[in-house]
């Protein structure tokens, strides 16, 4: 029984990571560009849900919109200012770029939040349900089926819209898109403001189920890293699987190995995939 | 603006052209310890010209060749943890230990190097992270070496080989030294063909494949002379510390300081790495104590902003802004 | 036979590139590859410098076969291209840029020094411009600088001369003829007429992946097939009338 709900327990977790990776991937196959800031973003997603709560005193649907709109709309501020500008520009620049803004971003929240670690207030998710022998926090189980449902419907943007259309022809032929009158710039800042939306909604997500402190950017950014890769990169259907198969590795090696080897694991998987095959389960090499 | 390369007589590198700056330098980081004696002071001048080794070591790869690996701690860790190693299993001087890092670091940097540098951009530079982050996690489970808590080095000196001196000035100058082979090398791979392809194949990968660079074979000689020279500085490191666990020595920090302080001062320049250590340094150690208890979660605000604006504003670091800043005509006449 | 190409096919998923392209090229020659955009030629190029592997056929330059060899080893080897949009190395002076040809046969950095300073001279650009100031024909005559200091014995040109005023045209022609004198054998990849007919004694048309006519220019050109792909209707007429009064 035991086994099922950890099984279950890291299913749910990966849920989440799907939907952050997913942002992570889009960016990825629009550009070519890793955002090194990703990690922070969820981390953000999480603050502003806890500032949301305190603040507004909203339920989870609030908080979750709040999050989300606040990282879109830093996710398209920072597309404008800063990606904009280096994307162009010379590697080491480009990398250094969403370093920089991870460490800026990373320290400020120490600054301003404090080292602690916090949790959310009580909400209308507090409480574990009891599921067929197995007990499951309800918001563990809620935010496993809304990341799910979000991350299917980035897909579905992607694939059946016809902004979705325009978002991966600008990822497959920058050109060819701006001869048919697409707006190559637009499309790249819609991309960046959904990918931030994304992480933020997953941190909102997260934080109504586990506690953080500014620090788990650090560990987020490199799972993220590590779902894409699996998962092929540019490909949000690939980052779900993936999502869910890093989850359910990491859950099953905290389990069985002890918590430090979970993130051994992990990257020792992202190595191994980098060696054998770096294009992912499902991306084009 | 166009880096020189001493071939045809233009100079070594684009500061090094005015002789007298060179010779500037040179008395400069002579005659600095001597100057400012207080120990604080030579402290911080170990502590930039050690930054300045790491940094150039990373310039060879990172600067020259465009390959940005944010991963050089792992290099430079086992260079910080052999020495101790060999000290505490066989009672080693721990100078002893320096050629085995050097050794482990080459052979790792081509382990890694191999597939790597199949990936490109982006892609190259994650993957430098995670197997860095690896290395890190590894070391911290692994009770041979001290597992979490790491390694230390000896209390007292047995004799001058452990190298624990009293003052600040020994190390000041062992390391300066270090530093100048570092650069003396840089250097000589500029003027030499060695260099024009590592340039070629940051300029253009695809360029330099069909006027038959070997880009593969190059780029692994970049990774692993910088591999070597990382490690010598891991080992100086722990010779002055007495002391490495594996955040001091595979840490992420770490190897995003030498990228900033590459950057900072002007990647792929003989002297950039340098000047971005004189700088950096300083202004960490100042911020560190200016904000007392917080100080280094505003150090690392401070660290993040700079890095945002070098990246968004001059990519070519400060040497890059030098030329453009100082007068075309007072340029002119004195970059022959 | 310096350079044989045959049934050399380039499929990209199920859509094939080239299909089953020969050529034949004797030491001296000067050959033309023309076609309409997306005809193959580009891709067929691209596996002459190794750029792309082909999936059948066997390309043999001077007795090694190098199908599946990878641009480096082709440069070694004696072929030498220049790309479609030039890339030079930006940060870097002219001479710098040709230094890095040169290097190839010249490891020694005072013996590279004197023949990239000879190819320089040769192509009449100015050592010590940096490279980013050159306009379009500076970086083109630059990447064919760059290129001759490897000594090639083949030389694989991609659409150098596009984009060039009927000036720098002239002068571009006149630098791929002394080029040619120096013993260099040519492949030469274009769009413009002017050079096919002026330089070339033998092109190869490409359409839709397949060679479709070859043969002198002159007699390419009255190919019905060639006319009706690739000219168009206005040279159709030019070269109806020009038949009929000659």
């Amino acid at each position: 029984m035991v086994v099922v709900q950890v099984i279950v327990g890291g299913l749910l977790l990966g849920a989440i990571y799907a939907l952050f990776s997913s942002g992570l991937t889009l960016i990825w196959g629009m550009m070519n560009f890793i955002n090194f800031a990703h990690g922070e973003f969820v981390m953000l997603g999480m603050y502003v849900a806890l500032l949301a709560v305190t603040w507004i005193g909203g339920g989870p649907p609030v908080f979750g919109v709040a999050a989300a709109v606040a990282l879109a709309a830093l996710g398209v501020a920072i597309y404008f200012l800063l990606i904009r500008h280096v994307a162009r520009g010379p590697m080491l620049a480009q990398i250094l770029s969403t370093f920089g803004l991870a460490l800026l971003l990373r320290y400020s929240a120490f600054y301003f939040f404090s080292a602690n670690f916090v949790s959310l207030p009580p909400t209308s998710l507090s409480g574990t349900i009891n599921l067929a022998g197995i007990y499951l926090p309800v918001a563990q189980l809620v935010a496993g089926a809304v990341a799910i449902f979000l991350t299917m419907s980035l897909h579905m943007l992607l694939t059946r819209t016809t902004i979705g259309s325009k978002l991966l022809a600008v990822a497959e032929d920058r050109t060819a898109a701006m001869l048919m009158g697409i707006r190559p710039d637009r499309m790249q800042a819609l991309a960046w403001g959904l990918s931030a939306g994304a992480a933020g909604i997953a941190g909102a997500l997260m934080a109504t189920a586990y506690p953080w402190s500014p620090s788990v950017g650090e560990t987020f950014g490199p799972i993220a890293f590590v779902v894409v890769a699996l998962g092929g990169f540019g490909s949000v259907l690939g980052s779900l699987y993936a999502g869910l198969i890093i989850g359910l590795i990491q859950a099953a090696s905290a389990f069985w190995l002890g918590a430090i080897y979970k993130d051994i694991v992990v990257y020792g998987l992202f190595v191994a995939l980098l060696w054998f095959r770096p294009q992912g389960l499902m991306g084009k090499a | 603006m166009v880096p020189a390369a001493g071939i045809d007589g233009q100079g070594v590198s684009k500061f090094l052209t005015p002789r007298a700056g060179v010779t500037l330098v040179v008395a400069g980081l002579l005659l600095y310890p001597l100057v400012f004696t207080g120990a604080f002071y030579r402290d911080i001048g170990v502590s930039f010209v050690l930054a300045a080794i790491s940094a150039s070591a990373w310039n060879i790869v990172g600067g020259y060749a465009g390959q940005v690996s944010v991963g050089h701690s792992m290099f430079f860790g086992l260079g910080a943890y052999t020495p101790l190693l060999v000290y505490n299993l066989w009672g080693w001087p721990p100078l002893l230990g320096i050629p085995f890092g050097v050794v482990l670091a080459v052979a790792l940097s081509i382990a890694v190097g191999t597939p790597t540098f199949r990936l490109s951009g982006h892609y190259f530079s994650m993957a430098t992270i995670a197997v860095a982050e690896l290395i890190r996690l590894l070391a911290s489970t692994w009770n041979f070496i001290g597992a979490a808590i790491g390694l230390q080095g000896p209390a007292t000196a047995r004799g001058w080989w452990d190298l624990t001196f009293r003052g600040e000035l020994p190390y000041y100058y062992i390391f300066l030294g270090v530093l100048a082979v570092v650069l003396l090398t840089t250097a000589a791979i500029e003027r030499r063909r060695f260099g024009f392809y590592l340039r070629a194949i940051k300029a253009s990968e695809r360029a330099a494949r069909s006027l038959g660079v070997p880009v593969r074979r190059t780029k692994l000689q970049a990774l692993a002379l910088s591999a070597a020279f990382t490690a010598i500085a891991g080992s100086l490191y722990v010779v002055k510390t007495g002391f490495i666990d594996p955040d001091s020595g595979f840490g992420i920090l770490v190897s995003v300081q030498m990228v900033i302080i590459a950057a900072l001062g002007g990647a792929g320049l003989l002297f950039g790495p340098l000047l971005g250590a004189v700088i950096l340094v300083p202004l960490q150690t100042a911020t560190n104590s200016w904000f007392g208890g917080g100080g280094s979660g505003l150090t690392y605000i401070i660290y993040g902003g700079i890095i945002v604006v070098i990246a968004r504003f001059e990519p070519g670091g400060l040497f890059d802004l030098w030329h453009r800043v100082v007068p075309e005509r007072w340029r002119r006449a004195h970059v022959a | 036979m310096l350079l044989e190409a045959t049934n050399v096919s380039k499929e990209f998923g199920s859509f094939r590139a080239v299909a089953g392209a020969d050529l034949a090229v004797e030491r001296g020659e000067i050959i033309g590859l023309i076609g309409p955009n997306g005809a193959g030629k580009s891709t067929f190029f691209n596996c002459l410098a190794g750029e792309t592997q082909p999936t059948t056929g066997r390309i043999v330059f001077d007795g090694k076969d190098i199908t599946h060899a990878p641009p480096e080893v082709h440069a070694r080897a004696g072929i030498g291209r220049t790309f479609q949009v030039p890339i030079t190395f930006e940060d870097m002076t002219v001479l710098h840029n040709v230094l890095v040809g040169a290097f190839l046969r010249y490891p020694g950095r005072n013996d590279a020094r004197e023949q990239a300073r000879r190819i320089i001279e040769l192509t009449g650009l100015r050592a010590d411009q940096p490279a980013r100031t050159l306009g379009t024909p500076g970086r083109k005559r630059l990447e064919i600088a760059r290129v001759l200091a490897t000594e090639p014995r083949l030389l694989l040109l991609d659409e150098s001369l596009a984009g060039l005023t009927p000036t720098e045209l002239q002068a571009a022609i006149a630098l791929v003829r002394r080029i040619h004198e120096m013993g260099i054998t040519i492949v030469i990849v274009e769009h413009i007429m002017e050079v096919i007919m002026t330089l070339t004694k033998r092109v190869l048309v490409f359409n839709q992946g397949r060679v479709i006519a070859s043969g002198t220019p002159e007699a390419v050109v009255h190919e019905e097939a060639v006319i009706e792909a690739y000219l168009g209707r206005a040279y159709r007429r030019q070269v109806s009338k020009g038949s009929q009064d000659g």
